[in-house]
Parts: C-alpha cells; sequence; structure tokens
C-alpha cells in the first residue's frame, strides 16, 4: 500500500482558492474496490450490560451466499473459541475490509496485553480504533461499524469519527430500526399521560433498561426489519456482555 | 468553505475540480487487469459425510468464444486440499505458481506440507484483499475444499475483492444462480451433512453441471472433478457429461426472428 | 535491476505479501506518531476520495461522512463563550443527534467531558465539517499542547496552538480534509484569545465567528444583539438563542444546545439541552419565531 511518510509534496492535487487551467483529468483505473455484503447491527447497554446483536446473512447483489456468516466477533480471546475476550466488535459492510479490521484490532489488544501485562481497557480500545480507521482517511474502509465491551458502547463513522452511546443500529436495515429505538429506548415523542395539556405536556424520560427489556427490543427490532429488508434475516447472533464475561446465543429469523 | 448550507464542508470545483463519476463506473483505459480476457466459468462444490466434492468444467472462454477447451481449472494442494478457480486464467495461472513455490517451501521442512484447506483459504483470501488494496486485483471467485484443523470437511469461498464465506454447498458465477438452488433442494439446511454420502454429492455436482451446460452459455461438456476424503484426492479431469436431454429445447419458443 | 533481481531469486509467494515495514506496521500496537496514511493507489486520490465520499455532488455516492454543523464562539468582558448544535448528517441521514462538538484541547480533559461547577484547565476546539478530520486532529493537537507543557514548563498559548493546526491544514491541502474549526481559550500572555482554522489552511484571529452549514443564521442573531460588555449569563443567553435559530432554519442543523464558557482558570460546561423546549419556550415567554403557530 502506499504509504504519505511525513508530508511528501502535494502531487498534483493542490488547490488554490482561484480557479486554474486544468488538463483533461487522467483516468487510470476502472477497478472498483468496494462491494456490500448486506446485514444489520444493532447495540443496546444497560447498566452493568451491553448487548450486541446482528443477524448473519451475507449477500452480494440479490444472491444469498450464506446463511451462516456471524459480524460479531469477540477481540483479544483465543483465536478459535474467542475465550477470554472482552470487548465485542461488530462491522457492517463491505465484509473483507471488516474481517481484516477485526483481525487487526484484535492484533492490537493481543499485544497490548503481552506488552503490559493486563488487558486493553475499553475507552483506549475505543480510541484506538479510531486512529486506525483514520490511518485510512484518504482510502476510506467502507460503511459504517460500531464496537463496544464491558456496558459501554462505542460507534464509528468510516474514517474513525466516534461518540459514545446508548444505543445504535447500523447497516443495511438501520433507517429501520434506529425510529424504533429513538422511540423505545430514549423515549422520543412519548410523554406521561395525564401530565397536561398541549404545551404543558412532560416528556417521558428514559430509564436505564433491565437486560430482559434489551433482549426483546433487539429481537423485536430484528423480526421487524427482516420483514422489511432484503438484505436481513436467517439467524439472529446475540452476544451480551457482563462483567462476567460475554455470552452468545443463536436464534433463527425468517429465511426468505 | 462557502455559505450555502448543502455544499458548506464539501470539496469545491474550484479547489478539487469537478466531481468525477468515472471512479464510479468500470469503464476506460486499463493498466492492470481491470477486466477479465480469458476466464473460466462457475465452480461448484458440496461436502457430505467425511470429505467435499469440487467440480468446474474445462473450458476457458475468450469473451464469448469458446477458445481453450482442455484447461483444467482444479489445482491440488498438499495431501487433502484442492483450489477451483473461476473468473480470469492468466490470474489463475499466477496464483498456481504462487501455491507451487509454497508447496515447495513446505515440502522442504521437516514436517512436510502441514497447511490445510482452512490454512490455504486464509492465504488466498488475504493475498486478494491484498491485491484489491493495490487496486490491481487478481480476477478469480475461488473456492477452497479439504479439510480444516479438526479434520473436519472445510469448504469456503474467496473473491476478487477479499470477500469469504462458507457454507456446506457453494458455488460461484453462473452457478449461484443456476446450480446453489439444485443444492439447496437436495441437501436442506436441517439436513446434516453426515446424512450425505459421496456418492449422493457426486450424482447431485454431476446434475448440477449438467443443467449449467444446458443454459450457461459460457460452458462446455467436459469437466474436473475432485473427491477430497481423509483418504486422498480422486481428481478425475476428463470426465464428460453424461445423459443430456435436450427435449426440454423444443419447447422454447419466442426468441429473435423466431416468434412464434 | 536490483529489484528485478530480488523478484527472481526468492520464491513467489514472498513477493505476494505485505513488505516487512508494512508488516511492522500491521503487528505493533502503537498507533503511528509519523502520520502515515494510507492512499489509494490511483493517479489522483483526492478525486478518488472526492468520487467515493461527496454526498452533495452525487446522493448515491458508497461512503457517506458525519457533516453538517452550526458552531458558534464569541469573545466578551467575561471570557469566551462556545456554543454548538449536536447534529450529524450522512446525506439526508441524521447520522447522530447527540454529537459533542466541543472538544477539550488540554493535558488534564483528556477528552473526558464529566460536567462540573469547578473549571478545567485548558483550551476549547470546535468541530464543523468531517467530525473524524475534527477529532483526530484536535486530538492529535492535544498531543503537542501536551509536550510544550511539559518541554517548556507553561502552557501553549492560543496563538501557537492554533498555527500548529493551520500548517497541519495547509500540509494537507487538497488531500480532501474537511474541518472548519475554532480555538478558544484564555491565557495570561494574551488574556481571552479566539482563533478560526480551516482545511483551507487559513488560520484568522478574531471577536466572534460562526462556522458551520448554519452560520449565516447565527450570524444574523449574533450580529444583531452582541455587545462586548454582556454579563456572563446574557453572553450565554446570547449563544443559544443563535444556535437556536440556526437549527431553526438549517436541516443539516439540530438536537441538542452545548454551552461552554471559557475564562482564564479554564471552561465551565453549561449544558446540553434539548432544543425543543428551548424553542417553546423562546416562542410562548418571548414571543419571537412568530413564523411558527403556536396552536397544536
Amino acid at each position: 500500500m502506499t504509504m504519505l511518510l511525513n508530508h511528501a509534496s502535494h502531487g498534483d492535487g493542490i488547490g488554490y482558492s482561484f480557479a486554474q487551467p486544468t488538463a483533461a483529468p487522467v483516468q487510470q483505473h476502472s477497478f472498483y474496490p468496494y462491494t456490500d455484503n448486506g446485514g444489520s447491527t444493532l447495540g443496546i447497554t444497560g447498566s452493568d450490560f451491553a448487548i450486541l446483536a446482528g443477524d448473519t446473512r451475507s449477500t452480494s447483489g440479490y444472491n444469498i451466499n450464506s446463511r451462516m456468516a456471524p459480524k460479531v466477533f469477540k477481540i483479544g480471546g483465543d483465536d478459535e473459541t474467542g475465550e477470554g475476550a472482552q470487548i465485542v466488535l461488530s462491522v457492517v459492510g463491505f465484509a473483507a475490509d471488516g474481517n481484516a479490521l477485526k483481525e487487526r484490532l484484535d492484533n492490537i489488544v493481543k499485544m497490548y496485553k503481552y506488552k503490559h501485562g493486563k488487558p486493553m481497557s475499553v475507552s483506549a480500545c475505543a480510541q484506538r480504533l479510531s486512529t486506525i480507521l483514520y490511518e485510512k482517511r484518504f482510502f476510506p474502509i467502507t460503511y459504517t461499524r460500531f464496537w463496544e465491551g464491558k456496558g459501554a458502547l462505542y460507534s464509528y463513522d468510516p474514517v474513525g469519527s466516534y461518540e459514545r452511546e446508548q444505543c445504535r443500529a447500523a447497516g443495511a436495515a438501520s433507517s429501520l430500526i434506529t425510529p424504533f429505538l429513538d422511540n423505545q429506548v430514549n423515549f422520543k415523542n412519548q410523554y406521561v399521560p395525564g401530565s397536561g395539556e398541549g404545551h404543558a405536556l412532560e416528556p417521558k424520560k428514559a430509564e436505564p433498561l433491565s437486560r430482559s427489556t434489551a433482549e426483546g427490543l433487539v429481537r423485536d427490532a430484528f423480526t421487524s426489519a427482516v420483514e422489511r429488508h432484503i438484505e436481513v434475516g436467517d439467524y439472529l447472533q446475540l452476544v451480551t456482555i457482563t462483567k462476567d464475561g460475554i455470552e452468545e446465543a443463536f436464534q433463527p429469523l425468517k429465511k426468505d | 468553505m462557502d455559505h450555502f448550507p448543502g455544499t458548506w464542508g464539501r470539496p469545491r470545483n474550484d479547489v478539487y475540480g469537478a466531481y468525477d463519476h468515472s471512479y464510479l463506473h468500470t469503464t476506460g483505459p486499463k493498466t492492470h487487469t481491470s477486466s477479465p480476457a480469458v476466464t473460466g466459468t462457475s465452480v461448484i462444490g458440496v461436502k457430505f459425510n467425511g470429505g467435499v466434492v469440487l467440480a468446474t468444467d474445462n473450458l476457458a472462454s475468450y469473451g464469448s468464444l469458446a477458445r481453450f477447451t482442455d484447461v483444467k481449472r482444479l489445482r491440488t494442494f498438499g495431501e487433502n486440499a484442492v483450489v477451483g478457480f473461476g473468473g480470469d486464467v492468466s490470474d489463475m495461472q499466477y496464483i498456481d505458481r504462487l501455491l507451487e513455490s509454497m508447496d515447495i517451501r513446505e515440502n522442504y521442512s521437516s514436517h512436510g506440507n502441514m497447511l490445510n484447506a482452512k490454512n490455504l483459504h486464509t492465504y488466498l483470501a488475504k493475498v486478494f484483499y491484498k491485491r484489491r488494496s493495490e487496486f490491481n486485483p487478481l480476477w478469480n471467485h475461488v473456492l477452497v475444499a479439504g479439510f480444516d484443523g479438526e479434520g473436519k470437511p472445510f469448504l469456503s469461498s474467496a473473491d476478487l475483492l477479499g470477500t469469504t464465506f462458507s457454507g456446506p454447498h457453494l458455488a460461484t458465477g453462473f452457478g449461484a444462480h443456476l446450480a446453489v438452488p439444485i443444492l439447496r433442494r437436495l441437501f436442506p439446511e436441517e439436513r446434516p451433512i453426515e446424512d450425505i454420502s459421496k456418492e449422493e454429492a457426486v450424482s447431485a455436482l454431476k446434475d448440477c453441471l449438467k443443467v449449467l451446460f444446458y443454459r450457461d452459455a459460457r460452458s462446455i461438456d467436459k469437466y474436473s472433478i475432485a473427491v477430497i476424503t481423509k483418504d486422498g484426492i480422486d481428481l478425475k479431469e476428463d470426465e464428460q457429461i453424461e445423459n443430456q436431454s435436450w427435449a426440454f429445447a423444443e419447447r422454447i419458443k419466442g426468441y429473435g426472428a423466431q416468434t412464434k | 535491476m536490483d529489484k528485478l533481481v530480488a523478484q527472481y531469486s526468492r520464491p513467489a509467494h514472498q513477493n505476494e505479501f505485505h513488505s516487512d515495514p508494512e508488516q511492522q506496521d500491521l503487528d505493533s500496537g502503537l498507533p503511528p506518531l509519523s502520520l502515515k496514511f494510507a492512499l489509494p493507489p490511483v493517479d489522483n486520490h483526492a478525486s478518488f476520495l472526492r468520487a467515493m465520499t461527496d454526498d452533495h455532488s452525487n446522493p448515491s455516492c458508497p461512503i457517506k461522512l458525519a457533516h453538517g454543523t452550526t458552531t458558534l464562539a464569541f469573545r466578551f468582558q467575561g471570557g469566551i463563550i462556545v456554543c454548538t448544535d449536536s447534529r450529524a448528517t450522512a446525506g439526508n441521514w441524521i447520522a447522530s443527534q447527540t454529537v459533542k462538538k466541543v472538544i477539550p484541547v488540554s493535558r488534564l480533559s483528556r477528552g473526558e467531558d464529566k460536567p462540573s461547577k469547578d473549571p478545567t484547565p485548558g483550551l476549547l476546539g470546535t468541530m464543523a465539517g468531517g467530525a473524524a478530520d475534527c477529532q483526530y486532529w484536535l486530538r492529535y493537537l492535544s498531543q503537542q499542547c501536551t509536550l510544550h507543557e511539559i518541554r517548556h514548563k507553561r502552557r501553549i498559548t492560543v496563538a501557537a496552538a492554533s498555527k500548529i493546526l493551520a500548517n497541519l491544514t495547509y500540509a494537507y491541502k487538497g488531500y480532501g480534509l474537511s474541518m472548519g474549526t475554532m480555538l478558544a481559550g484564555v491565557t495570561p500572555q494574551e488574556g481571552p484569545a479566539l482563533y478560526y482554522i480551516d482545511s483551507d489552511g487559513t488560520r484568522l484571529p478574531g471577536n466572534l465567528f460562526c462556522v458551520g452549514s448554519g452560520q449565516t443564521f447565527a450570524y444574523g442573531v449574533l450580529d444583531a444583539n452582541y455587545k462586548y460588555d454582556l454579563t456572563e449569563q446574557e453572553a450565554l443567553d446570547l449563544g443559544r438563542r443563535a444556535i437556536l435559530a440556526a437549527m431553526h432554519r438549517d436541516a443539516y442543523s439540530g438536537g441538542f444546545i452545548n454551552c461552554y464558557h471559557v475564562t482564564e482558570a479554564g471552561w465551565v460546561h453549561h449544558g446540553f439541552d434539548d432544543m425543543n423546549p428551548i424553542f417553546w419556550k423562546t416562542k410562548l415567554d418571548h414571543g419571537e419565531f412568530s413564523n411558527v403557530t403556536s396552536e397544536l
């Protein structure tokens, strides 16, 4: 990969605020390096847990590549079983980029543990993932992804801006799931009944969710998304992180 | 930066030149394999109890011309792994050289070639991903068949972008449209792999190849098939599609000049 | 020639993987200090980047980055007020309504943002344009400011900090960065100091700036009501009112109003408040926004 070392010359791309006569652009490559493998992911946190869930369908165009291609990964654990991991990453969009990113972060978390003799903290790992993504600022890794561990959920844009959040949906069906979460997790546009008339109505306050409520919301979000989005389906991978460790479960979704 | 809300913070035409749509299209002059020349069509594979079968036909097309009719697109690696190639044939031959040199290196070590199909698939996927990141892709879609580290049957796919996925039966190219539905009917998801016999898997692949020959204009009736079991690889490279029945062709009407 | 010899004197598979330095970068756990960025291997990488990410010129571009903002900062007799909205848009999609667009640039805060009545020492940066660009480079600036403190045993001036950032954006001019940021701080050498820096390499000192897609609306309110002699409360209210006007008129701005006050002791956070109740309060109690009907 071409690397830009320190501040190399500007190349041809230098810009001026006044118009420059330019020759016809040289267009050398016609290879398109991205694709979208579909699927959707969703994360919700409560006071002492975090849930990260995703469907397991992998698509290319109208074809289903695989019905069992999980997109929630354990980071920093055993290679095969994921045992010992405390951090979970999910990537949605272009799966090859996602895999490369997962391996990169997995490497970093492991090296940190070997070098410092303690596991990497969630906030440090969140920050590090942001710099990894920004290294590809000028050749971005595709699509939204988000990531979490031990009761904290962070979401990222393709070039590394990140934010800690209560809940977040990403991927193909994010536009279907996000309004549902706004309403059911943050109680947006819900009011306390009988608290007044018109402008005096009091908005309902959002409370930290219990684990069973959150799991119910995740299931409802995915079963609904499956009804209305062709790239979502097959199985629901539900990963729950508590202080006791990581639990993983698969549940069937509709397969049409 | 200007004061129009919609364009604020966006690249400006006077600085970056006009928005260039051509990066999103796949036409124009080439410096690398940005579109394949001599190509192979589908690769299909099925897992069965104790192994995997992989099959391709023996044709390399040049556009719509059936240019080379005796090109073997299955390649063995070590004792228990086979790669089936679809896509560009020159890139297939390049990967073949890569695998050759790796096989030689492995065989010089004291323990022999210990790389199993899963290792091989990981390697190939990384090579594909690296080359796509250099915008110099190896224009192939491959299936890798054999056994994983635990000795279970392994079948997985990798393509020119580095995308990977696996399953009990897979097909690339036209096969994804024509062979996969047949395989999904014969081997539904609830049916365990232990329940599928070698003979059943082989005959299913032969059926698929036949259907592909009927409908895929870039295919031929000569094929290669590899049966991978614990005992080794049984590779046959000069097979002929048998029991063809073109009776269905009589009923197809309504193309081109023939309208009734 | 050496390259050619090397290519054929070792096995083919060795050519087909990462070079040693590349492999080292992948394995090392530390973030790069040398500012190495991957570039797409095409002739004109800025135009490749634009083709992939400019959702205004091509609404169906494959990668949509977070954009859109109203941010403002102004000097007054009591220090500096910094106010922002909290919306991030990717195309027409509202990617987030809870973005923290005021980024502390100081050693002690380390990017943490716990509301507190006590001032936290350090500078404030604002985020407009590409969210990742602002976050990354302001974090880089924090690092440089901390190094400055260690080397010189005193806090960096706002002038020096803003120059570091402006030199950087100028070095990357033409690569496709997008950021419009303001740096605010009060130091013994300068008093209250406010600078505007953007990705074209511009660096301007000033009393009053609004940045982002909603800047014009905010300027309208601010210019009409701004005086240097405002009290602290009046200044905070004016900042909020200007952001509210921009949220109302600019579709790319909205969410929560984020308010900070910078003094010589450091900055104090004055709330991250939902715009909706503030809007109705402003309308019903003060009779403003008469363009909107109050009947439900």
